[in-house]
């Protein structure tokens, strides 16, 4: 294994944005034991906290365990320190896509968000089940109403949200930006 | 005070200004040089001085020297804190034939120096004008005298566990006279339940019974057990004490403790001694080695069936005994009153009160004693079987946001005596100690650590999240092993939770009795935590062992021994000091309103009976301050921080014209 050189400055970075309580964690494995997704996949609360603490940028950034946390918040309910676990993820998440590192899941959500206004379209089974409802056949948002769209749209350009996945939009000539 | 009188008293003020660099505690980020020229223009100032250190002999030296050559009759020091040098300048000042009133303290470490450490320049600043303001104030001040009051002899010690018990026979050996108060049948207090105590593994009662045999001999010392105090009024060297004794139905002076009585009474109940694990009667002695060995009946769950009174040759049973009060009267209180341990049955810690295996240290320690409800075997509540996997679940209670955030300090030690004796009874047990952090400062206790680890003792860096019960009352422990970096599921035949150490249950009645503080983890508060550990905020009350936050047994005693030691100097000289800076009242002003008496924190201000007006009782106040804040009239001054002195340095930090008038 590689020797590790820590990075404050990193840690100072996760700290500034959301992991404020990261200091406080005395590494007593109550998170790493309650966490559901552990128990599933090769991501440990703890080493996540500990790498943060240690300033492992390259490897807390490109890691794809980071995304296996499912925000049940069990790890924050039960923590002695009273550490904002989950706000330390965030952290790392955000600053993680800012470099350039968003899982392919997240991406393609994003990516449904842009082009159709949903995370998830309906299907053609819905439709038929809207139907047998008695419910018009698209729901009232923005798939009927197409100036929404292109408000999404406005708002992901502006956050510079449309970047970060890749997909920059091109709202064209007319577009103004508020 | 006549106009002319206070302007000629003016003209001859002569001040000295020392500016203390204190190393480069506050040299290092405030010019101290440019703050004392900056005081040397400041009217009445004569001289000016910067020391490297101005508390030591050589910096108080040249306050001296100043004060001949300079013919001072002021003295401003501008370095730390009062709390800590204020005494050490009075006296300096009082060596020199200058009244210790008239020195006036400045704080520039503390207000400018380390609050602004990154901003040099307006530290500096800040510093000027503190200054400035104290010169203002300096100009001002009046010479008071301290005054004495007389204290009784007698001495009070509340609490007969092993710190109260130290402070009492150390009161006792030196001749003063000590009540001892105990709310239960015997002193002894907590150490009387342990079996053995760490570092030695010595038998606890075995070390206790000598000196509770000693307390119980001492020709000085009195012992009140079963009784409580509950009013305490008057002030350092005079208190009135009233204590309330709880009817025990047994006549004490008749009573042999030959224990007759509970072999016949037919009612079992719960015992709390035994941590409520086995009976006792409900006539009974406390336990074998109890002083004073007596008996006492617990009238709640007494049928009245009379088969004691047949038993007692003695006659000594007395159902009709009700409380009794004694008014007594001492000098200095010392609270020794102890702890209780944390109750995890509300929480279910880790399935305490819903697993009938899970128990805390306490319990353990009372299954483990000889004497204990299963004479010494330790076995498991499901099946009277004895555990042979046995886990410790370390910080239970303790260092946790969720509960109480501090360290209990001894749950690591008694752990690993709790885990050491079982497993030298059954060397086949095993072991294993769930931790975050092993803690085993002071002499002997690394190496009992190392005893246990060298017995075999298993330890596993990890706290545990989850405790599951199978079908045949094993618990299964869930826990990361923080170094071996996996979740291990760990089976266990008994689950014991190291409970941590929380301020006594009654300790919020008897602060607000004694009007004594609490911290924000609800023991009570000494006056200083590195200089004053012994001494409460009262003046003559003092505070040993646990009342004032977890300790273990050396600490306790060493504790209680502090408490006679600071208790015998009142005793001893018979007087204490009371500063002059205490309320007094301007009769002619006065209207009787008493908001001051409501005000007052300290109870320190009555109606006088004679002319109905506002009176202060010096020994009591603490020169707070509050009332004259409060009077509405104007009646109230506070020696050394008199109104005029007050609005002129708030008139010298508003603007620095004026620092030249008034």
């Amino acid at each position: 294994m590689a020797d590790i050189t820590p990075n404050p400055d990193f840690t100072r970075e996760v700290i500034a944005n959301g992991g404020e309580t990261l200091n406080l964690c005395y590494q007593c494995g109550t998170c790493t034991g309650s966490c559901l997704s552990s128990r599933m996949t090769a991501f440990k609360t703890r080493k996540a906290v500990r790498m943060a603490q240690l300033g492992m940028k390259d490897q807390v950034l490109s890691s794809k365990d980071l995304w296996y946390c499912t925000t049940c918040y069990t790890c924050y309910e039960r923590c002695p320190r009273g550490v904002d676990i989950p706000g330390v993820l965030f952290a790392m998440r955000n600053l993680a896509v800012q470099a350039g590192h968003m899982a392919e899941g997240h991406k393609r959500t994003s990516e449904a968000i842009i082009t159709y206004g949903h995370a998830v379209r309906p299907s053609d089974k819905n439709t038929e089940l809207r139907k047998a409802l008695g419910l018009v056949e698209t729901p009232p948002t923005v798939l009927v109403h197409e100036s929404g769209l292109m408000d999404i749209k406005r708002i992901m350009c502006k956050t510079g949200f449309d970047k970060l996945i890749g997909k920059p939009i091109d709202l064209g000539a007319g577009a103004v930006l508020k | 005070m006549s106009d002319e009188k206070i302007k000629n008293e003016k003209d001859d003020v002569r001040i000295g200004v020392f500016v203390c660099e204190c190393g480069v505690n506050i040299g290092g980020v405030v010019n101290c040089h440019e703050v004392a020229d900056y005081a040397a223009t400041l009217p009445n100032v004569k001289c000016v001085k910067v020391n490297k250190f101005t508390c030591a002999d050589s910096g108080q030296a040249e306050i001296q020297k100043h004060i001949a050559e300079y013919d001072l009759n002021r003295v401003v020091v501008a370095t730390c804190t009062p709390p800590t040098h204020e005494p050490t300048f009075r006296e300096c000042c009082k060596e020199a034939g200058v009244n210790p009133y008239l020195f006036e303290f400045v704080n520039i470490r503390d207000q400018c120096s380390w609050i602004h450490m990154w901003d040099k320049d307006r530290a500096t600043e800040k510093a000027k004008d503190l200054v400035r303001m104290g010169v203002a104030r300096s100009r001002l001040l009046e010479p008071q005298e301290d005054s004495f009051v007389p204290v009784d002899k007698n001495a009070l010690v509340i609490g007969a566990g092993v710190a109260g018990m130290q402070a009492a026979l150390d009161l006792g050996d030196m001749g003063y006279k000590t009540f001892l108060v105990e709310s239960e049948p015997s002193i002894g207090g907590r150490m009387a339940r342990f079996d053995k105590v760490f570092p030695t593994n010595d038998c606890s009662i075995c070390i206790l019974g000598p000196k509770m045999v000693e307390v119980g001999r001492n020709a000085n010392v009195e012992i009140m057990s079963y009784s409580e105090v509950v009013d305490v009024d008057g002030y350092v060297g005079n208190f009135d004490v009233t204590v309330l004794h709880k009817p025990r139905y047994v006549n004490t002076d008749l009573c042999t403790g030959c224990g007759a009585c509970s072999a016949k009474c037919p009612v079992e109940v719960p015992y709390d001694f035994n941590e409520d694990f086995g009976t006792r009667h409900a006539i009974y002695v406390p336990f074998p080695q109890a002083v004073p060995l007596r008996a006492v009946l617990d009238k709640d769950n007494c049928i009245e069936c009379g088969a004691c009174e047949k038993a007692c040759e003695a006659n000594a049973i007395d159902h009709e005994q009700k409380p009794a009060y004694s008014k007594i009267k001492v000098g200095v209180i010392v609270v020794a009153v102890g702890f209780s341990t944390y109750d995890p049955e509300p929480n279910n810690d880790y399935g305490y009160g819903i697993y009938d295996n899970v128990i805390t240290a306490m319990e353990f320690e009372r299954l483990l004693n000889a004497a204990g409800p299963t004479g010494g075997h330790v076995v498991r509540s499901s099946d009277c079987v004895e555990p042979m996997r046995v886990g410790f679940i370390n910080c239970v209670g303790s260092r946790d946001a969720r509960t109480n955030i501090y360290c209990s300090g001894v749950c690591c030690m008694y752990t690993l005596k709790n885990a050491q004796l079982l497993k030298e009874k059954r060397p086949e047990t095993e072991h294993t100690i769930m931790y975050m952090d092993i803690r085993t400062p002071f002499r002997g206790y690394e190496e009992f650590y190392n005893r246990a680890r060298s017995l075999g003792v298993n330890f596993v860096r990890g706290k545990p999240v989850e405790v599951t019960e199978e079908d045949n009352g094993n618990l299964v422990v869930r826990v990361e092993d923080t170094l071996k970096k996996e979740i291990l599921n760990l089976e266990f035949d008994l689950l014991v939770l190291g409970t941590g150490v929380v301020a006594h249950e009654g300790i919020e009645k008897l602060a607000k009795i004694l009007k004594l503080p609490r911290a924000s983890d609800r023991f009570l508060m000494e006056l200083h935590p590195k200089l004053g550990p012994v001494d409460s905020t009262a003046d003559g009350v003092f505070l040993a062992g646990a009342c004032s936050g977890p300790k273990d047994i050396p600490y306790a005693v060493s504790q209680g021994s502090a408490c006679a030691g600071r208790a015998a100097r009142l005793l001893a000289t018979g007087r204490a000091p009371i500063p002059g800076i205490t309320a007094v009242v301007n009769k002619e002003k006065c209207v009787s309103c008493g908001i001051c008496v409501d005000m007052c924190p300290y109870n320190a201000i009555s109606i006088s009976d004679e002319d109905g007006l506002a009176e202060v009782t010096a020994a009591i106040c603490k020169g707070c301050g509050t009332c004259a804040a409060a009077c509405p009239s104007g009646a109230m001054e506070q020696r050394h921080f008199k109104s005029n002195q007050i609005m002129a340095q708030i008139r010298n930090v508003m603007s620095i014209e004026d620092a030249q008038g008034a």
